[in-house]
């Protein structure tokens, strides 16, 4: 990520937070209006507005609920979600998991990774043993998320932000990306997102 | 901060996993049955309490309440397992990790799967009469796979745990669900993966967590209803115990407890956060209305920092009265435990020598240290320990940032897998793991239901690994014979009134020997590693053995999804 790149994204992220404090979610809004405010950042269509932000259709529904939970409980940190997750019950959070989860995800037609990482990826997840959680493929499943073709800048930043345990609400992921090199995220960002 | 080396987090023993892609998890709970079934009866409490003495059925995951895995069926022996073929071959739809102990009931075989399936099999023949699916629910949180070790019967139902905490009832006849209960929070890191047992119209259950900050607990449901009857809590409110410096066999563990009771009087008793799962099956003893289980390791496993105190009931043989869940006794082998080397493989009750050689009521246990424990069932005091069944060097180094090496790894010594008995020899047959590994801590706070283990064990890739079958004589403590295998061994072992013992290995080999003398008898490839305990059967007249060939995932052993019963060639 340059920091052109991040400055934006920052600054797209302040005018959303502010946006949002006003659109307070209604006890009364079905769960089809409460996703209409994700769509404005995670996207119409699923590909979210910044290659910063995750994609979250078609991600498992235990993971999904898992991060709503840990955002409003101030586990995982983030400006955005924190505030957006404040005012979720719990019942919402499983029901805007159990919609997202049932959308199709979406294929954000990252490029390949190039040879060189490849084969760094590849001795990294071995000694990761990401497929191990993620599986094979890197699909995942329930409480363990999807990482291929997730967002490639998304992806290095949040394992970034594990390893520096910014992001701390799974001190196992820092503790195995912590054993690897900034070059090896590199690589599997790359990896996993063209994947 | 100091760099983490950049070598490989192989194996981890036990905590990696989870996940595993799709497969087998079921999208909808389904039902498939087929247009008959076996003479399937009620099972009584008679039946259940006789079990040590029914050579027809196989009604308890570990045979008998008392857990002896010794099958009482003399047609297949030493004479002539020679002869042993498979009899057939059921596929499961899930290609994952197999640890079911198969139960059979008048000619009906109920196995699990990974992911909580159940068939119910027609035992002579293979044939498929009902397959249950599990709807599981979206939060899962499991250490070591997405197992299931079988099935309870009694009555007319069948009883499962699931991976996200629910005890079931099903129809045995049918499989169609007949009631489900919450048992824990899945969200806090509980799952299920033992069979439950059934006595008395109670339902008795455990919980996986120990990797997780649960605090851990046995629990009684009512058979008809679900609704709980008691709870007992293998951490105490007050979990800080005697301060034991030494382990149960007197060695010395290192622990700092200066530093221990300073971080006591900071943060007070661990007990919320403490773990202390119960995953294997507890042994029943009728005439004194008593169970016996053992409780697995604290939370966070590596990382004794955060948890002042021996950490009670955690590392421990324990004992409540089956009526009412209260507290009878309890003996911890390893205090403040920091290495994983947990108390795991199911407890049988026998009659052992004492210390002045007189037959008492005894209680044994394979701990993960690579001793048999033999213990006095009245007031759980120690009586002896085996020599040990795997070699044991620099205990007990505390584990660093950088890592140390210790043996046994984290795995043991015994995993879980269930020891079996033959009485008449006065033997108790293990089956072992050596996989040397260091021990590296890194602390962390309490992660609310996610993976906490403190540090890591790694695998140490240029150290040989194996496996070995053991028989140790429980009123010496000596081992009689030992047979080493190409892997270590992981998932159970059965002994037959035929002087015969069966255990599988991860290579795909499942084979048959001799209880008095170790020498191997029978073999069969099974084409997937056999990591499951096996069982015994007799149905018009003819015994069968049975066993599952599914792998492994914990240590990667290969998949398959075969259930394979064998019987004498005519
Ligand atoms: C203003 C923009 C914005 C809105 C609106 C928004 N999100 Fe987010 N969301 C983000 C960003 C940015 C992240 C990444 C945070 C990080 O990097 O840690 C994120 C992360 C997430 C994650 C974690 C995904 C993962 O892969 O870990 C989930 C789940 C999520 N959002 C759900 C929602 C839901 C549900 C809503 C609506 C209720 C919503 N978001 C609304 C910006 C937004
Ligand atoms: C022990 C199981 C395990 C292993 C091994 C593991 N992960 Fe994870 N990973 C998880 C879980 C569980 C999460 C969800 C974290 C949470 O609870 O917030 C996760 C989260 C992630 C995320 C964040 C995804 C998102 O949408 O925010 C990435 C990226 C990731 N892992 C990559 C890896 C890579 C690369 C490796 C190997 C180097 C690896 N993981 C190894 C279990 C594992």
């Amino acid at each position: 990520m340059t920091s052109g790149k991040a400055r934006t994204t920052a600054a797209l992220s302040a005018f959303f937070a502010c946006a949002l404090t006003s659109v307070a979610f209604s006890q009364t809004a079905s769960i089809d209006e409460k996703a209409q405010t994700c769509l404005q950042c995670h996207g119409e269509q699923g590909k979210a507005i910044d290659p910063s932000y995750p994609s979250i259709w078609g991600q498992h529904q235990g993971y999904l609920y898992l991060q709503l939970r840990d955002f409003k409980l101030g586990n995982r940190k983030n400006e955005i979600m924190n505030g957006i997750a404040q005012d979720l019950s719990r019942e919402d959070m499983m029901a805007l998991a159990e919609y997202f989860s049932q959308k199709t995800w979406v294929n954000l037609n990252q490029p390949r990774a190039s040879e060189a990482d490849v084969k760094r990826s590849e001795t990294a997840i071995v000694s990761g043993q990401c497929g191990a959680c993620h599986g094979a493929d890197g699909v995942g499943a329930g409480t363990t998320p999807r990482i291929n073709g997730q967002s490639h800048d998304y992806l290095l930043k949040t394992m970034e932000d594990f390893r520096a345990k910014v992001r701390t609400n799974n001190p196992w992921m820092s503790d195995i990306l912590g054993t690897l090199q900034p070059e090896d995220l590199q690589a599997l960002a790359n990896y996993y997102a063209g994947k | 901060m100091v760099s983490r080396t950049r070598q490989s987090l192989a194996m981890l023993a036990f905590a990696l996993s989870a996940g595993l892609g799709a497969t087998g998890y079921a999208s909808a709970q389904e039902i498939k049955t087929a247009s008959k079934w076996g003479d399937m009866n009620s099972v009584t409490q008679d039946l259940l309490s006789r079990a040590a003495g029914d050579g027809n059925n196989f009604l308890h995951t570990n045979g008998n309440y008392a857990q002896t895995r010794f099958y009482p069926n003399r047609q297949i022996n030493v004479a002539n397992v020679s002869k042993l073929r498979p009899a057939w071959i059921f596929q499961t739809e899930v290609k994952e990790s197999l640890e079911t102990s198969p139960i059979v009931v008048n000619g009906v075989m109920y196995v699990t799967t990974a992911f909580n399936h159940v068939y119910a099999l027609d035992a002579r023949t293979g044939e498929e009469l009902w397959h249950f699916k599990h709807k599981m629910g979206p939060i899962t949180v499991y250490c070591c796979g997405p197992n299931n070790r079988g099935v309870a019967v009694s009555g007319d139902m069948v009883y499962m745990a699931t991976l996200d905490a629910k005890l079931l009832a099903l129809d045995a006849k049918t499989g169609k669900q007949v009631w489900e209960t919450q048992i824990a929070d899945p969200e806090l890191g509980y799952s299920e993966t033992m069979a439950p047992t059934v006595v008395d119209n109670k339902v008795l259950i455990g919980t996986n967590g120990g990797e997780y900050g649960i605090r851990g607990f046995v629990k009684a449901f009512d058979t008809k209803t679900g609704k709980l009857v008691w709870t007992f809590n293998t951490v105490p409110e007050n979990s800080v115990g005697v301060w034991a410096t030494k382990d149960a066999t007197g060695r010395d563990m290192k622990r700092n407890i200066d530093a221990e009771k300073a971080q006591l009087a900071k943060t007070g008793d661990p007990y919320k956060t403490l773990g202390g799962g119960v995953w294997q099956n507890p042994a029943v003893d009728l005439e004194t209305r008593r169970i016996y289980f053992v409780v697995g390791n604290p939370s966070p496993d590596l990382d004794g920092s955060l948890r002042p105190g021996d950490n009670l009931y955690t590392d421990s043989l324990v004992s409540v009265n089956l009526d009412t869940g209260q507290y009878v006794c309890h003996l911890q082998y390893i205090a403040h435990d920091v290495w994983d080397l947990d108390a795991v493989s199911p407890p049988i009750i026998t009659t052992v020598a004492d210390k002045d050689g007189k037959p008492i009521k005894g209680v044994l246990h394979g701990g993960k240290t690579g001793h048999v424990y033999v213990h006095d069932a009245k007031d759980c005091s120690l009586i002896r320990f085996s020599e040990a069944m795997v070699p044991q060097e620099n205990m007990w180094v505390l584990p660093t940032k950088e890592g140390a090496r210790m043996l046994p790894g984290a795995n043991g010594g015994v995993e879980w897998s269930p020891m079996a008995i033959n009485p008449n020899l006065n033997l108790t047959y293990a089956i072992n793991l050596h996989q040397p590994m260091t021990y590296h801590v890194e602390s962390s706070n309490y992660p609310a239901g996610k993976l906490w283990l403190g540090g890591a064990f790694k695998v140490i890739p240029t150290e040989e690994q194996w496996g070995n079958v053991t028989a140790v004589d429980y009123n010496t403590g000596k081992i009689r014979w030992q047979v080493k295998t190409a892997q270590p061994m992981i998932g159970g072992i059965l002994a037959t009134a035929g002087g015969l013992v069966f255990t599988g290995e991860a290579n795909g080999q499942f084979k048959a020997y001799d209880a008095e003398t170790g020498s191997n008898l029978w073999k069969f490839q099974a084409g997937a590693g056999v990591n499951a305990p096996p069982s015994s059967y007799t149905v018009d007249g003819k015994q069968f053995i049975v066993v599952g060939a599914g792998g492994n995932t914990q240590i990667d052993y290969k998949r398959g999804n075969s259930i394979i019963a064998f019987t004498l060639a005519e």
